[in-house]
């Protein structure tokens, strides 16, 4: 066989071609390659350039703008590289895909605008554009006609934008290539146009074409085997170098040449969107700077004195100077302006994160730490170095948070104001279930591999899982999947709304960046995320809710109501209330904020708080960071005394206690972000912007080989100094764990805040604070009955719901005594509604109680339904009549006519017969205050099984702080919470009796045995060891489990018979106790 | 004491407790000694919706999430949930239970109730036919559980929670409305017979008059009647004869009439025949017979005669009416829905489309289902995977070929060598066209290609495909040789990117 080298040789030479028809993964299941690697690829193929569209969207263009930077920066970008960004445009009136490039700021708005369009008239995530759109919004645009337009189509173009029209033409192997080329170039000679050439790459490299498949498949919800010809026939649409697209446009050259003189025509760029803030906030003749020195000082003098201390005036300065320099002012006015706003709404709100460490925030009444009192780290919020606007983050109320944000709307108008998107990432999961059915794998084995009980698919080696699963992991078809797995996590899958990302802009926002449709009526979000608005410098400001600032003010508000005071959010903090410290010692913090969960109740009595900074280390040091890094121990240790402070020394020459300085306030272990940072900069030799890099790297970008130069960096560093460096990896670890969990000490201090705030109200007011909390959930760590079981134990007088003295929400009720009891709300009854509560509470006021069921019917016209639930709720008391003879009276009133009628028919049904219904036990009442309000005040249903476990030698919870470590004993109680933290070792189970929890510690190799009953049980009896902690908290070491959840059947009338095997039964009757909460 | 006269009625309930989980091990889709459960998506989550006895012991109910219980039982093996194989299932049962009394029809999901009234004695008594029953649904491979009572419902209320008297049972066992049921259990009710205890004025105001109805029927007070299960009685229509006849004429005009009233019965049903059978019965006792079956249901009576005469003219032995037939019979063995369709505009396609139907049916009562095949498009981009042979029926995976492009020649050949042939090619590196190759000793210059048509293989069907190792890319080209010969050559693999060393083959040639 013979060949001839000639064709070859005939297009040697040099070649420049830019491919202009790039999509990435964001043209959603169409692109199989992410806009970083698709820059990557095109450098390192040598192409002049790139133009990145996707489909109807320009959600991926800012990471190829961040990775062309970064490649920039690290100096391997060749000279004249272009990125140019646009979008693919595809139509919903048949016209072909159109592909369009902003050579100007101007047409990048009309791009953007265009898209906006699409996007509003569409539903969530489609985009419905029509080929006039593009007519009308052709301003500044290069548009490229993919291959197969038509004459017709190109003549509109060419007359909307005169001299920006391209045809484009490929040469995708088709069999007919040289046909379809000839046509193109026919039909562009008569449409006097100019023919482009492009590739339409889909992916990276040829060895994507599997992946490209399997998306395919995907988006068709086809399996590969089944998707025939919508897959694509060959590998070829991944990016060419210049000179095997010459080789294939040898018969046209021209084509191959067009595509630098379009790239040339573009002037834009994403660095042009340069953000101008909102003016509003500034005053008519004023300057934003100067307004904001004015502000900040005017707050200054307030809360310093005349006189300002020299602290505060250097703190001060040295921020305007910066503001000023980054010219910031007017982000802090407009944040300003939003604080302000809720403040006059009364609106409860308080900045979270970095911001705190600012003086001219705090003095905004942005945040509510005053760094006079606390040296905080401001170099991490903001600093000349850093390029991205800082990041102010400020909770609200969780209930009122819409008010501001429709302020927000309503100021600065939707054209101005948007939220930013979030991208929904494919997750292991739902990679493992799409992939899974792409291949043609069973929802069984999927749902197998996808392990949805209790680990996540990254903590574990596939293998392992697939094995768990009874898969067998070399089998090809599961290495198969396990392959597209790895490829397609952390593939954008959608868009959606960030949770209060507002972005603000000075001029139109859809000139900036497409606007979407939200699933929520009236939302609408932009689309990009938060780390593309940070690349770009644009600003946003985070309005989030909090729960605990609704229960707070709730709680305010009813202080207010009873005459317990008027309160505000800056209670007074330095008053360091040692009541308020010896209930948090006692571990008594069940709905405190941040402090109430299990591992933070643990630790409380062993750091034993007794000022406000105690809150701030005991909020910060409770997280994966300090507990991967193995700080907490010795943070304790040092704490008591039983340790020396230990402040590791650099060689000399260096400061021997620069260590001191950045970790004295927490006796030498590193437990804030900052001090972390800190530690790098002063021990390791790292610049601000390096120590923010570091902490950048380890939180967004999960990159391995980033986070390893780091390591290097900084043990090397540190070692160079002359530090331990069992030290320094010790101190690097911790870090790694702060990337995504640790707290800087600025967020840690405004949480404490409220730690602080609601401790002092569970510790003084009890009732008013159980009150709110039940009136402001869902929020927090326990359910209802947790929450009033803890008021109750506190001494709380806790009344049942109750059909004349209940309001919708749960209310105080003065007692003879003086004191206040609860009264719980018609909220509790599930499926009541708030209508139907406000008119019983209007009857009441206009006419006075209720006399009976038939009277509240017909003043409350209320419908049967209502009536039948408050009945079940054992809510007519006030009737004389229990839940039984009132549901049965109840009932009488036929369901679905008008309640008016209903009530009239009832007492025309006259007298009937004497009907002798058995009465209720207290074992059923509780059964059933269960199922229709979650709690039960008339007793613990433990308490009523007590007789039966006392049988069986069962020791009460509330006893086991008098037991010996050691002891064998036997606990029982209703699940609370099974929770498998961290590696798994141990499975933490909660158990509640009417005296009080066991705390239950099961080893994973004794789960394995006892699986079944740990995860099915309701009930449940542990048998173990007792074993107490030095601080006293005591947890019962499980060596056998028994899962006694049939004892329940014994609560609600006597014994039954077994339920048939095909019997459906009503969820609410198997769910005689609300389900425990699990943390899978 | 009391007798209980011979016609009182009397029910006989089965309710097949594992019937889903013993027709998955019937059906082998069980693995022998692993628990199991069946399970379907419910609510966004796959739930059990029955599970084995092994499974159920380990505390497994139906409802669960299937990831829960696996949480609970790693082990437990999942397979999807077959109501259609159930039902059939239960039907075999249900027929069997025919074999007893003729009325009797189906519970669903897993229960039979019959009406033994007047039956049981024939088979010696009622736990008799009991014992009988049950031992035949166990040789079925299932098991029930039996009850009698006097009426339907009590019967089914006590097979399914056991005991003597439906007054003893738990509320659970009223089959009526969850709400009322739950609202009953409120009320202080615990057994059935307890509610029956009370006023049925009260009870209807507040729990509807069904519950009442209801427990009248269960008291034995009240009954309703039962909708036996049968087989759908098959079309069949028969002529007799006062006098034998024998000229064929005669007997294709009988069987003319014969077809004509069976398409009306058809009509009637909306059903059209896939078989049709007649049975010639000759005066000395032999039967001969005929059986025409179509592919598409039809009652058009033309279409059936002229299959049948197509069937007459086709047989070896042609046939012999000796002294003629006395009866003739047809019947339709097979039959199924036909969808009226109304005439549309485009007339002449739908004729077409029925032109063939009839000549399809022609064919195959001449030669035989097994011999029609036609070929058909199947969608994949690689030639010989591109095309099958269809039998007759319902083809499956058929789709159009892409059709060339206008005024330009089709893109393959109709005809493919199986195997291609390998061929020796002179040609450019890394991709270019054929300029000469030999095949068959002779060598052929190029003087017109058009290509590539490049054709990757399909990776899903390899192994390793994913990763890395697909197989080889062919490029197709159309080439036509000096003497007006055209081939359609491929290359094998792609230069240096799959291999060092293409090898070309002919795969087809064009017409």
């Amino acid at each position: 066989m013979a060949c001839s080298p000639e064709a070859a040789a005939m297009t040697d030479g040099p070649a420049s071609y830019v491919e202009l028809a790039v999509a990435t993964n964001y043209s959603f299941l169409h692109g199989a390659s992410s806009p970083g690697e698709m820059v990557k690829t095109a450098v390192a193929l040598g192409l002049s350039g790139i133009g990145i569209a996707d489909r109807n969207t320009v959600a991926g263009v800012v990471r190829a703008h961040v990775a062309v930077r970064d490649l920039r920066e690290a100096e391997a970008l060749p000279e004249g590289f272009r990125l140019v960004v646009g979008a693919r445009l595809c139509f919903a009136d048949g016209t072909g895909d159109i592909i369009a490039y902003p050579a100007t700021r101007f047409g990048w708005g009309r791009l953007t605008r265009l898209l906006t369009l699409g996007n509003r008239r569409a539903r969530k995530g489609e985009c419905i554009l029509h080929l006039p759109d593009l007519l009308d919004h052709a301003g500044d645009l290069l548009l490229i006609a993919l291959p197969g337009a038509d004459a017709g189509v190109l003549a509109r173009l060419r007359e909307a934008a005169p001299g920006r029209v391209w045809l484009g033409a490929a040469m995708h192997r088709t069999g007919r290539d040289a046909r379809l080329l000839a046509r193109a170039r026919a039909l562009a000679e008569k449409a006097g146009v100019p023919l482009i050439a492009l590739n339409d790459a889909l992916y990276a490299t040829p060895e994507q074409r599997p992946l490209q498949d399997v998306l395919t498949a995907i988006r068709l919800h086809r399996t590969v085997g089944e998707a025939g010809r919508a897959l694509l026939a060959h590998a070829e649409r991944h990016l060419k170098p210049p000179r095997e697209m010459a080789r294939l446009f040898a018969a046209c050259p021209e084509a191959l040449a067009e595509t630098g003189r379009l790239a040339g025509r573009i002037d834009f760029t994403l660095d042009q969107l340069r953000y101008e803030y909102p003016h509003e906030p500034v005053p008519y003749g004023w300057e934003p700077q100067g307004w904001l020195e004015h502000l900040v000082m005017e707050a200054a003098r307030d809360r310093y004195g005349a006189v300002l201390p020299d602290k505060a005036r250097r703190l001060i300065d040295k921020e305007l100077t910066l503001i000023a320099r980054q010219n910031y002012a007017c982000y802090f006015l407009t944040v300003h302006d939003i604080v302000r706003f809720a403040r006059s709404q009364g609106i409860f709100c308080q900045g979270r994160g970095s911001a705190a460490n600012s003086i001219v925030c705090f003095l905004l009444g942005v945040t509510s730490v005053d760094p006079m009192l606390h040296d905080l780290l401001f170099s991490r919020f903001m600093s000349s170095e850093r390029k991205e606007p800082p990041d102010i983050d400020v909770d609200f109320e969780h209930e009122r948070r819409e008010e501001v944000m429709q302020y927000i709307y309503r100021r600065y108008g939707r054209d101005r104001a948007g939220i930013a998107a979030t991208v929904i990432h494919y997750r292991p999961r739902s990679a493992v279930r799409e992939v899974g059915k792409a291949l043609g794998l069973s929802e069984d084995v999927t749902a197998r591999l996808a392990g949805t009980v209790w680990g996540s698919y990254k903590t574990k080696h596939e293998g392992e899982r697939a094995r768990e699963g009874g898969l067998d992991p070399d089998n090809p078809q599961i290495a198969r999947l396990n392959h597209f797995v790895e490829r397609i996590v952390n593939f954008p899958r959608h868009l959606s709304q960030h949770v209060g990302g507002f972005v603000l802009t000075e001029g139109r926002l859809d000139e900036t960046v497409p606007i979407h449709n939200a699933a929520m009526a009236d939302r609408t979000f932009i689309e990009w995320d938060k780390d593309d608005i940070d690349a770009l410098g644009i600003m946003k400001v985070d309005v989030l809710a909090l729960g605990m600032l609704t229960c707070i003010r709730k709680s305010f508000d009813l202080m207010r109501l009873h005459g317990l005071g008027e309160h505000t959010l800056e209670l007074d903090l330095a008053a360091d209330d040692p009541a308020v410290y010896k209930m948090l010692g006692r571990g008594d913090s069940i709905g405190v904020f941040q402090v109430e969960s299990r591992a933070q109740m643990n630790m409380l009595p062993r750091l034993r708080p007794v000022e406000f900074y105690d809150l701030v280390v005991q909020v910060a040091i409770v997280r994966p960071g300090p507990i991967e890094g193995d700080m907490v121990h010795p943070y304790l240790r040092r704490r008591e005394g039983t340790e020396k402070p230990d402040f590791p020394t650099p060689a000399p020459p260096h400061p021997p206690d620069e260590l001191r300085a950045v970790l004295g306030k927490t006796y030498g272990v590193p437990i804030f972000q900052e001090q972390a940072m800190n530690l790098a900069i002063t021990a390791a030799g790292f610049s601000d912007e390096e120590a923010n890099g570091l902490r950048r790297a380890m939180a967004t970008f999960r990159n391995v080989g980033t986070i390893d130069n780091f390591r290097g960096k900084m043990v090397g560093g540190m070692v160079a100094r002359g530090y331990d460096r069992t030290f320094a990896e010790r101190c690097f670890r911790q870090i790694e764990g702060f990337g995504s969990y640790g707290f800087p000490e600025s967020h840690a201090q405004s949480f404490a805040r409220l730690v602080y705030v609601s401790a002092w109200i569970k510790c003084h007011h009890p009732a008013v604070f159980t009150c709110a909390l039940l009136n402001s959930q869902p929020m927090g760590f326990y359910a209802p009955a947790q929450l009033v079981r803890d008021a109750r134990e506190h001494g709380v007088e806790v009344r049942a719901v109750e059909a004349n003295h209940s309001d919708w929400y749960s209310t105080l009720e003065h007692r003879r005594d003086g004191g206040l009891a609860l009264r719980l709300g018609l909220h509790r009854i599930g499926g009541f509604r708030e209508d139907w509560a406000e008119r019983m509470s209007a009857a009441r006021a206009a006419g006075g109680g209720f006399t009976d069921m038939e009277d509240m019917a017909r003043r409350a016209t209320l419908p049967a339904r209502a009536l039948r639930l408050l009945a079940d709720a054992d809510a007519c008391r006030s009737f004389g009549l229990d839940r039984r003879a009132a549901l049965w009276e109840a009932r009488r009133m036929p369901e679905g006519e008008l309640p008016l009628f209903a009530a009239m028919q009832a007492r025309e049904l006259g007298e009937e017969p004497e009907v002798a219904l058995r009465p209720m036990t207290l074992g059923e009442h509780v059964a059933t205050d269960y199922q229709m309000t979650r709690l039960s005040l008339k007793e613990h249903p433990m308490a009523i099984l007590r007789p039966l476990f006392a049988a069986e030698n069962v020791t009460p919870c509330a006893d086991l702080r008098n037991r010996k470590g050691g002891e064998r004993i036997r606990v029982a109680g209703v699940v609370l919470v099974r929770q498998r933290p961290g590696k798994g070792n141990a499975i933490f189970i909660t158990l509640e009796d009417e005296g009080g929890i066991a705390n239950i510690v099961l080893w994973a190799r004794q789960f394995e045995r006892f699986r079944r009953e740990v995860m099915a049980a309701r009930v449940m009896l542990v048998e173990g060891l007792v074993q107490r902690s030095r601080e006293g908290v005591v947890h019962v070491m499980a060596s056998r489990i028994v899962d006694r959840s049939q004892v329940m059947g014994a609560l609600s009338g006597g014994p039954m018979p077994p339920p048939p095997t095909h019997a459906a039964r009503h969820p609410r009757d198997v769910r005689l106790l609300p389900p425990s909460r699990d943390f899978h | 004491m009391v007798v209980r006269p011979s016609s009182a009625p009397l029910h006989l309930a089965l309710f097949l407790p594992w019937l889903a989980s013993e027709r998955a091990v019937l059906t082998r889709e069980a693995e022998p000694g692993r628990p199991f459960a069946l399970i379907e998506k419910q609510r966004g989550a796959l739930r059990l919706v029955a599970v084995d006895r092994e499974a159920a012991r380990l505390g497994l109910d139906p409802g669960l999430p299937l990831a829960d219980a696996r949480a609970r039982v790693p082990d437990l093996a999942a397979l999807p949930h077959a109501p259609e194989a159930d039902r059939a299932l239960l039907d075999r049962v249900v027929r069997l239970c025919g074999r007893f009394t003729p009325l009797v029809a189906a519970d669903p999901p897993a229960g039979v109730i019959c009406d033994l009234g007047g039956c049981a004695h024939l088979f010696g008594g009622e736990e008799a036919l009991c014992a009988a029953l049950r031992r035949q649904v166990r040789a079925l491979g299932v098991t029930a559980r039996l009850a009698l009572a006097r009426t339907g419902e009590a019967a089914r209320a006590l097979a399914r929670f056991g005991g003597e008297d439906v007054r003893g049972l738990p509320i659970a066992a009223l089959d009526i409305d969850e709400e009322i049921r739950r609202a009953l259990g409120r009320a202080g009710f615990l057994t059935v017979g307890e509610v029956m205890a009370q006023p049925s004025g009260p009870l209807a105001a507040r729990f509807g008059i069904g519950l009442v109805r209801l427990l009248e029927r269960l008291a034995g007070e009240a009954d309703l009647p039962l909708v036996p299960h049968g087989p759908p009685v098959p079309v069949r229509v028969e002529m007799r004869f006062a006098e034998p006849v024998g000229r064929t004429g005669d007997v294709l005009d009988a069987i003319e009439a014969l077809v004509g009233q069976a398409a009306d019965q058809l009509a009637e049903r909306g059903e059209g025949g896939r078989a049709f059978a007649v049975r010639l019965h000759r005066s000395d006792g032999h039967v001969a017979r005929l059986l025409i079956e179509t592919g598409v249901p039809t009652r058009d009576p033309a279409l059936v005669l002229r299959l049948l005469r197509e069937r007459i003219d086709s047989l070896a032995d042609p046939l012999d009416p000796g002294f003629g037939y006395d009866t003739i019979d047809l019947t339709v063995p097979r039959t199924e829905r036909i969808e009226e369709r109304q005439p549309g505009l485009a007339e002449p396609e739908r004729q077409a489309g029925q032109d063939m139907d009839a000549l399809l049916d022609r064919l195959t009562v001449r030669h035989g289902a097994e011999t029609i095949r036609h070929l058909a498009g199947a969608d994949s981009h690689v030639p010989e995977r591109a095309g099958f042979l269809s039998s007759q029926g319902a083809p499956q995976g058929e789709c159009d070929w892409t059709p060339p492009g206008e005024g330009e020649p089709p893109l393959r050949p109709l005809l493919l060598l199986d195997p291609p042939q390998q061929v020796e090619v002179m040609a450019a590196v890394p991709d270019g066209p054929p300029r000469l190759f030999r095949w068959r000793d002779r060598t052929w210059r190029i003087v017109r290609q058009e290509g590539p048509e490049r054709i990757a293989p399909e990776w899903w069907r390899r192994r390793e495909g994913h990763a890395g190792k697909p197989g080889l890319s062919r490029d197709y080209y159309r080439v036509e040789e000096a003497g007006g010969h055209r081939f359609w050559l491929f290359r094998h693999g792609l230069y240096e990117r799959e291999t060092s060393d293409p090898c070309w083959y002919v795969h087809g040639l064009f017409a």
